[in-house]
C-alpha cells in the first residue's frame, strides 16, 4: 500500500516548485496582474522558454514523438505548484491540448504536432466547454459541418467564452457538437489565424490568465479522427483533474500564508493565532484541505491506471478542490483584515483565482450531482 | 503510487472472509439487526462470538504472536476492521483494552502483567473499562482527584469515575488516580489496574440520550488496590496515558469508512422507499447533493486511510494526524445521520422498530452525537491540529 508521490514525482515537484520560484515568484506574477494592456500577453517574460527547458510542455507526451511520456498525476503535481504560486500562462490548457492530439489525431496529426508541442516552439490551448454548458457536454454551443463523418476537414460555427490564451496559440483545439442527440461530439484542431475566427480578449476578474471570447462562423478546421463521446469525456475528465489540483494548490498557499500571518500579526499583546476561533477555523480547513490534497492526487491515479472508481474520483476531487479554495482564499482574506482587503497585498490574488477555477470545468454542486446520477442512476 | 494490498494481505483477506461467512449467520447481517436485540443478551452473544473468533486465530491481527496474537501487518489490521464492518459482524466488547490497554502493557508491562493481562483479555475472559474522566475531570484530564493512598502493600482509592464506558460488565478497570505529591496536576498520577469486584467499588449505569445504559459512573471508596497493579511507574502515570492515548496514532479508520459506507447505502436504499414533498426522496435534488456530499467524504475518508496505513508501513510518525482522522470520521458521521433525518423525514422519530434497517440508522444518528465528545473533543482535538499540526501558538 503505497498512497505516496514516488522519488521521481517528489524530484519533480521540487523543480518545478525552484523554477516558479525563480522565475514566476509572486513579484513577477504581480507585473502580469497589474499589467492592465488590454492586448497584454499575459505572462511572466520568458517563462515558456524556462518551463520548456525543463520539459513541462513534454509531461503527456509519448516518448515516441520525443516527450516525457509521464502520466496525469505528474501533470497534477505541475497544476499544483502553479496554483500555488498563483502562476499566470496556458501551461495546464497546452498539456490538455497535446493529449487531445495523442488521444484523438490521426498519426500525421500526432507526428506533426506533438514534437513541436513538446518542444514548446508550437503554442496551444482548449476550447472544450462553454461556460453555461454542462460538463457532460463538451462541444455545446458549436456546430461542426463536413461533408460526410470521416471528412478530415469541416466548418466550425459558433461561440465559446473565457477560452484562455486562445490570443497566443498557433493551435487550439475545439469540442463540437455535443448537443446533437444524434451524432457524436467531436474534436477539432483550429488555426486561429484562418478565415472565420474572432478573438475578442475578456478581462477577468482573475489577472493571473488571460481569456477571449472565441466567436467561430464557419471557420475551417481539422478534424482529429478518435474525437468521440468517450474520448471526449476523457479530456474533459483530464482538465478537471488538473483544474482541481491547481485550486488544492492555492487553497494550500493561501491556508501557509494565513497561518503565518497569524503567528506574527499581535493584538491586544498576543499573536492574533492564539485565539480560539481562529484556530479552530484554519483546523477545520486544514482537515478539508488534507482530504481534498488526497483526492487530487488519487483522481490523477485513477484516470492513470483506469481504475473502475476513476469518473466518480474526478468528481470527488474537483467538488472537494472547489469547496476547500473558496473556504481557504476567503479566510485568508478575513484572517489578513484590513490588508487582506488591499489591491497591493498578494490576497485576492488567490482569492480571483480560486473562484474563477471553482467556476471551470463544474463546480461542487455541479460535480455532487454528477456522482448523484453516477452512483444512484 | 500504488494501491493495491500486497498477495499475502489479500490472501489474509480471503481466509477471514471464508471463516466470516461461515461464523456469522445470515439474520445478524441484516441492516438494523443488532440495534433489536436486548441490550444484556447482545452483550453476552457478542462477547462470544470475539471469543470464538480469537480461537480461530482471527483477533490481536497486528499484536507479536508471543502475546496471542497473529503478528501481521498493518495492512492485515485495517483489512480485518473492513471485513468485518462489511459483514455486519458483531462490534468488539472488549474496546478500551483492545485499543488502549494491550498495547501499553506489552510496551511497558512487567513479564507478569503481560502473562496475565493480555491473553484473557484478547479472549473475552476478561472485560476492561477505563477509568479516566471524573465529575470535574473531562478534556482536563490531569484535574483528576481520585486519590490513592498507600497503606502497607496497597494503595486505598478514594474517588469516582464517570463516562464509564462498559462499566456495567467490564471485570477490571485501568484509571488514572493521584497517588503521588506533585507540585502540578500532572504530577504524582498513577495508572492503577483496579480490580471492580473488590470491595467499595460500587458501579452506577448512566442512561444515555439514546436510553442505553452503556455508560455509568464508578465509586471509589476505600478500595485497595495492591502496589503492583500499577502500569508503568508509580507517579508517572501522565506519561502512561499519554502513551496509551498515542496507540490510537497508528490507527487507519478503515472500520469506520466501511460501517459509514454501509449507512450510506442504507439511507440510499430508504430514500428509494419514503416520501419527501409527496415524491420518492431519492428524486428530491437536495437529497441527492447531500447523498453525492456523503459519498465524497467517505471517499475522503477512505483515501485518508490509505493515507494512514501507508504512512504506518512506512514506519513513518503519525502525531497529530489522528486528530485529523478524528475530525474527518466523527463530522462525517454526524452529516450522515441529519442525511437520515431528512430521508426518513417525521418517521424518524419512531421507535417501534418496526423498519429494522431505519431504526439500526437511528441509533447511528443518535450515537453519532456522542462521537465528537468522547475520545477527545473536537474542540480539543481542532485546538491540537492548530497547535501541533498548523504550528499557531497556544
Amino acid at each position: 500500500m503505497d498512497f505516496t508521490l514516488d522519488e521521481e514525482q517528489i524530484g519533480l515537484q521540487a523543480a518545478v516548485r525552484d523554477l516558479i520560484s525563480a522565475h514566476a515568484d509572486l513579484n513577477v506574477v504581480r507585473t502580469v496582474v497589474d499589467d492592465v494592456d488590454p492586448e497584454s500577453d499575459g505572462e511572466p517574460p520568458g517563462l515558456w522558454a524556462r518551463i520548456t527547458e525543463q520539459g513541462w510542455p513534454a509531461v503527456l507526451v509519448p516518448e515516441e514523438h520525443g516527450g516525457l511520456g509521464l502520466g496525469l498525476l505528474e501533470a497534477a503535481v505541475i497544476a499544483r505548484c502553479l496554483g500555488a504560486g498563483v502562476v499566470p500562462g496556458p501551461i495546464v490548457a497546452g498539456l490538455l491540448a497535446g493529449e487531445a492530439i495523442r488521444a484523438a489525431g490521426s498519426p500525421e496529426q500526432q507526428a506533426t504536432w506533438l514534437p513541436m508541442l513538446a518542444e514548446g516552439r508550437a503554442r496551444s490551448t482548449v476550447a472544450l466547454l462553454r461556460p453555461g454548458a454542462a460538463w457532460d457536454a463538451p462541444g455545446d454551443g458549436v456546430e461542426a459541418v463536413a461533408s460526410a463523418p470521416d471528412d478530415p476537414v469541416g466548418k466550425l460555427t459558433g461561440e465559446i467564452g473565457q477560452v484562455e490564451y486562445a490570443h497566443l496559440a498557433d493551435r487550439i483545439v475545439v469540442a463540437a457538437g455535443g448537443t446533437d442527440p444524434d451524432g457524436e461530439p467531436g474534436l477539432w484542431l483550429l488555426d486561429p489565424a484562418g478565415p472565420g475566427v474572432t478573438i475578442t480578449r475578456t478581462p477577468t476578474l482573475d489577472a493571473t490568465t488571460r481569456t477571449s471570447t472565441l466567436s467561430l462562423i464557419g471557420a475551417t478546421a481539422e478534424r482529429l479522427p478518435g474525437g468521440d463521446r468517450a474520448v471526449l469525456t476523457g479530456l474533459v475528465s483530464r482538465a478537471t483533474v488538473l483544474t482541481a489540483n491547481d485550486l488544492i494548490g492555492t487553497a494550500r498557499e493561501a491556508l501557509t500564508r494565513t497561518v503565518d500571518h497569524l503567528k506574527t500579526r499581535e493584538q491586544f499583546g498576543r499573536p492574533i493565532g492564539s485565539f480560539q476561533a481562529l484556530k479552530h477555523h484554519l483546523a477545520d480547513l486544514l482537515v478539508g484541505l488534507t482530504m481534498a490534497e488526497h483526492a487530487g492526487w488519487y483522481a490523477a491515479h485513477a484516470l492513470d491506471a483506469g481504475l473502475p472508481d476513476a469518473p466518480v474520483a474526478v468528481s470527488v476531487a474537483k467538488a472537494k478542490a472547489s469547496e476547500v479554495a473558496r473556504l481557504a482564499t476567503a479566510r485568508m482574506i478575513q484572517y489578513h483584515g484590513g490588508i487582506g482587503y488591499t489591491w497591493e497585498h498578494e490576497t485576492h490574488l488567490f482569492f480571483k483565482r480560486a473562484r474563477r477555477l471553482e467556476q471551470t470545468y463544474g463546480d461542487a454542486a455541479a460535480h455532487f450531482g454528477r456522482i448523484a446520477t453516477l452512483t444512484l442512476g | 503510487m500504488d494501491l493495491r494490498y500486497t498477495e499475502a494481505d489479500e490472501h489474509f483477506r480471503t481466509e477471514l472472509r471464508a471463516w466470516l461467512d461461515q461464523s456469522v449467520p445470515a439474520a445478524w447481517r441484516a441492516p438494523g439487526y443488532w440495534s433489536a436485540v436486548p441490550a444484556e443478551e447482545g452483550f453476552e452473544r457478542r462477547r462470544a462470538w470475539e471469543a470464538d473468533k480469537a480461537a480461530a486465530g482471527f483477533s490481536g491481527i497486528d499484536w507479536p504472536v508471543e502475546f496471542g496474537g497473529r503478528g501481521g501487518t498493518p495492512a492485515q489490521k485495517a483489512i480485518h476492521d473492513e471485513e468485518l464492518a462489511r459483514i455486519g459482524a458483531p462490534t468488539t466488547v472488549n474496546a478500551l483494552g483492545l485499543a488502549f490497554l494491550a498495547p501499553t502493557v506489552m510496551k511497558i508491562g512487567t513479564d507478569e502483567q503481560k502473562r496475565q493481562i493480555i491473553g484473557p483479555l484478547l479472549r473475552n475472559e476478561v472485560i476492561w473499562c477505563q477509568g479516566f474522566s471524573e465529575p470535574d475531570a473531562g478534556s482536563d484530564l490531569a484535574a483528576i482527584r481520585t486519590r490513592g493512598v498507600r497503606e502497607g502493600d496497597a494503595y486505598v482509592v478514594n474517588g469516582q469515575k464517570i463516562w464509564t464506558s462498559n462499566a456495567l460488565h467490564a471485570d477490571r478497570m485501568f484509571a488514572l488516580v493521584r497517588t503521588h505529591p506533585g507540585e502540578r496536576k500532572h504530577q504524582g498520577l498513577s495508572m492503577l489496574l483496579i480490580d471492580l469486584h473488590s470491595p467499595g467499588v460500587e458501579v452506577r449505569p448512566l442512561r444515555q440520550l439514546s436510553g442505553a445504559l452503556d455508560f455509568g459512573e464508578v465509586f471509589l471508596t476505600d478500595v485497595r488496590v495492591p502496589a503492583d497493579a500499577v502500569l508503568g511507574t508509580p507517579g508517572e502515570g501522565w506519561a502512561v496515558a499519554m502513551l496509551l492515548l498515542s496507540f490510537e496514532r497508528g490507527s487507519s479508520a478503515m472500520g469506520q469508512y466501511t460501517a459509514f459506507r454501509r449507512e450510506l447505502d442504507q439511507v440510499i436504499e430508504l430514500a428509494r422507499r419514503t416520501e419527501r414533498g409527496g415524491r420518492p426522496a431519492i428524486e428530491d435534488p437536495s437529497v441527492r447533493q447531500r447523498i453525492a456530499k456523503l459519498h465524497t467524504e467517505l471517499e475522503l475518508l477512505r483515501l485518508h486511510s490509505l493515507h494512514v496505513l501507508t504512512q504506518v508501513e512506512k514506519g513513518r510518525a503519525l502525531g497529530a494526524t489522528s486528530s485529523l482522522t478524528k475530525l474527518q470520521w466523527s463530522q462525517t458521521h454526524q452529516d450522515l445521520g441529519d442525511l437520515f433525518t431528512e430521508v426518513a423525514g417525521a418517521d424518524h422519530q419512531l421507535t417501534d422498530g418496526t423498519d429494522a434497517a431505519a431504526y439500526g440508522l437511528q441509533r447511528a444518528f443518535l450515537w453519532s452525537r456522542s462521537e465528537t465528545i468522547w475520545g477527545g473533543s473536537s474542540e480539543i482535538q481542532r485546538g491540537i491540529v492548530a497547535e501541533q499540526l498548523l504550528g499557531l501558538p497556544r
